[in-house]
């Protein structure tokens, strides 16, 4: 590949991190936090083709490091996240990447104190923390209380599960926070819902894989958010 | 090549054009073709991978490149011991200090055996980077609250693969396993320092990045081939369950600070194959076996990968065995 290309395909890849990080799409793809990396690395790369620019320009290519002009056919890849990002923009992960997990939640064990819920009706809770709260809380402050999620919806046969997907650092680590939602809900799969409604106690153990179960109160269809993920 | 051979000779830079034409063009077709569930979840964990690696791996060329143009090779002679096997335990643990994921470490292992350290070393440090800095330390103590001595039998069966790996180079290895234009000097001597930096960064960049994206595209279409399930299987079987374990690190090919809490939600298998895959995985996956044959050369690749997997797997369990006291 010439140095030419070269430098224009890395113009094009660091403006596509630019671009998502501007537009706030790499939510879609990595942790809030990894936000200011991302920028950094797009402003970096489009920096080292401007200065490959500026100096073939001045003159001819002087190889100071002994390098020849010419890569591999590799670069070539580099072409794939560039398309990828600026022509179909991939969305988020949905039902599809929950229904190839296995059917229940992780919970790993812990301390069972918890902070006190918010003293308000129907506190918006996050749905990692309602699971969290389900499987450990001894002191039952969900019991009876109703709390508000939002989340998508995911169907497993004649359940419907409310779900969010939990990453650490990308979306290739995603791990699915699911709820079983109890009540007439006919809402094809990955709608986003906002859930009014009570955890049922005792609802969430090793034979329900973890998962608990919401007496559902009200529920209307919202728009996706911008931040998909829980962390 | 430069020189014009003939006039209807077509260059890079309008295949280039073309390409990207057609594919806007095409961008309706692209994007139905892509519009089945399976083939989405693959291109958002393709994209997620690439977008989550780019950055470590543009860290990883300017400290590459800082090498190349400011550090010179006396200078580094003087720092790690005179004869390999006693610098092996010295890149071992320096690799404490670059918190990053795989990718940052090949392109600054290949400078670092440009400037003249013995290769043993500089493999070691590559091993050791990723698998033992502080970030990766936390995340898997944060990952398994209730098994402190998960962090200790990660730090030890890791450092053992990583100096393990950096002697058997030293007893076997051959300098020219490693492709040529990896082990070419880099002259810094004269003026133009920050030249041969902007020009070894981007060099390096355009290298290692189109391996990245072969890495990750494996990731996103083994990710959707696997069945989750398949884990569930070796519940009993230890021995099996490690050895699968192990080739599900090479497959995922997870950053090493996520792997913890991908091997803590495994919770049906025992914690001796959930610390193999975590000792595996920063040592040898998909994306780093892309990246080492496009820095080292296939040949390296072809023999450093499976005698790394190998390596990683012994010890794991050894550190297993001995710090966490039994399978369990």
């Amino acid at each position: 590949m010439r140095r030419e290309t070269q430098h224009v395909l890395l113009l094009l890849l660091g403006g596509a991190l630019i671009k998502i990080t501007l537009n706030g799409d790499y939510l879609r793809y990595v942790r809030p936090a990894h936000g200011w990396w991302v920028l950094g690395a797009g402003v970096v790369i489009v920096a080292l083709a401007g200065v490959g620019v500026l100096r073939d320009l001045r003159s001819a290519p002087a190889d100071v490091t002994g390098h020849a002009g010419h890569a591999g056919h590799s670069p070539w890849l580099l072409m794939l996240p560039v398309l990828a990002i600026f022509l179909v923009a991939p969305p988020a992960l949905g039902a599809d990447a929950v229904v190839r997990s296995v059917d229940a939640n992780v919970v790993a064990q812990r301390a069972p104190e918890f902070a006190p819920l918010p003293d308000e009706p129907a506190p918006r809770l996050e749905l990692s923390d309602v699971v969290a709260r389900a499987n450990w809380d001894r002191a039952g402050q969900l019991d009876g209380r109703e709390v508000t999620l939002t989340g998508f919806v995911v169907r497993r046969g004649a359940s419907v599960q409310l779900v969010r997907l939990a990453i650490v650092c990308c979306a290739a680590d995603a791990r699915a926070v699911r709820l079983r939602l109890d009540g007439p809900l006919d809402v094809p799969a990955d709608t986003w819902l906002e859930v009014r409604g009570t955890v049922r106690t005792g609802s969430a153990t090793a034979a329900t894989d973890h998962v608990p179960a919401m007496t559902v109160h009200t529920a209307h269809v919202v728009a996706p958010p911008p931040d998909p993920y829980e962390y | 090549m430069t020189a014009v051979v003939s006039r209807i000779r077509i260059t890079s830079l309008q295949v280039f054009c073309a390409v990207l034409v057609a594919a806007v063009l095409l961008q309706g077709l692209i994007t139905s073709a892509l519009d089945a569930p399976a083939a989405r979840t693959a291109s958002t964990v393709f994209v997620a991978v690439c977008v989550q690696a780019l950055p470590f791996l543009v860290l990883g060329v300017l400290l590459s490149a800082l090498i190349t143009a400011f550090v010179s090779p006396r200078v580094l002679r003087r720092v790690l011991p005179r004869s390999s096997a006693a610098a092996v335990p010295v890149a071992g643990l320096a690799g404490v200090v670059l918190p990053g994921c795989e990718c940052a470490a090949v392109p600054v292992a290949r400078r670092l055996i440009g400037q003249g350290v013995a290769p043993a070393a500089a493999l070691t440090f590559l091993l050791a980077a990723p698998a033992i800095n502080p970030v990766v330390l936390v995340s898997t103590a944060v990952a398994f609250p209730g098994e402190p001595g998960m962090v200790g039998a990660r730090f030890f069966g890791s450092l053992a693969t990583a100096v393990g790996m950096g002697w058997l180079w030293t007893r076997l290895g051959r300098a020219e396993w490693i492709a040529e234009r990896a082990r070419r000097r880099v002259d810094n001597a004269d003026r133009q320092r920050w030249a041969v930096f902007a020009e070894t960064a981007r060099h390096d960049l355009v290298e290692a990045g189109g391996f990245l994206v072969l890495g990750a595209l494996f990731v996103a279409v083994l990710g959707v081939l696997l069945p989750a399930s398949w884990t569930d299987a070796l519940a009993g079987q230890l021995v099996v369950a490690v050895l699968v374990m192990a080739l599900l690190a090479v497959v995922l090919a997870l950053c090493s600070e996520a792997d913890a809490f991908v091997a803590a939600s495994l919770t049906t298998l025992p914690l001796l194959p959930r610390l193999v895959f975590l000792v595996v995985g920063p040592a040898v996956d998909v994306k780093l076996i892309a990246l080492q044959a496009g820095t080292f050369g296939r040949a390296f690749a072809a023999r450093f990968a499976p005698a790394t997997f190998v390596v990683a797997v012994l010890c794991g369990t050894a550190a297993g065995l001995l710090v966490l006291g039994g399978a369990r």
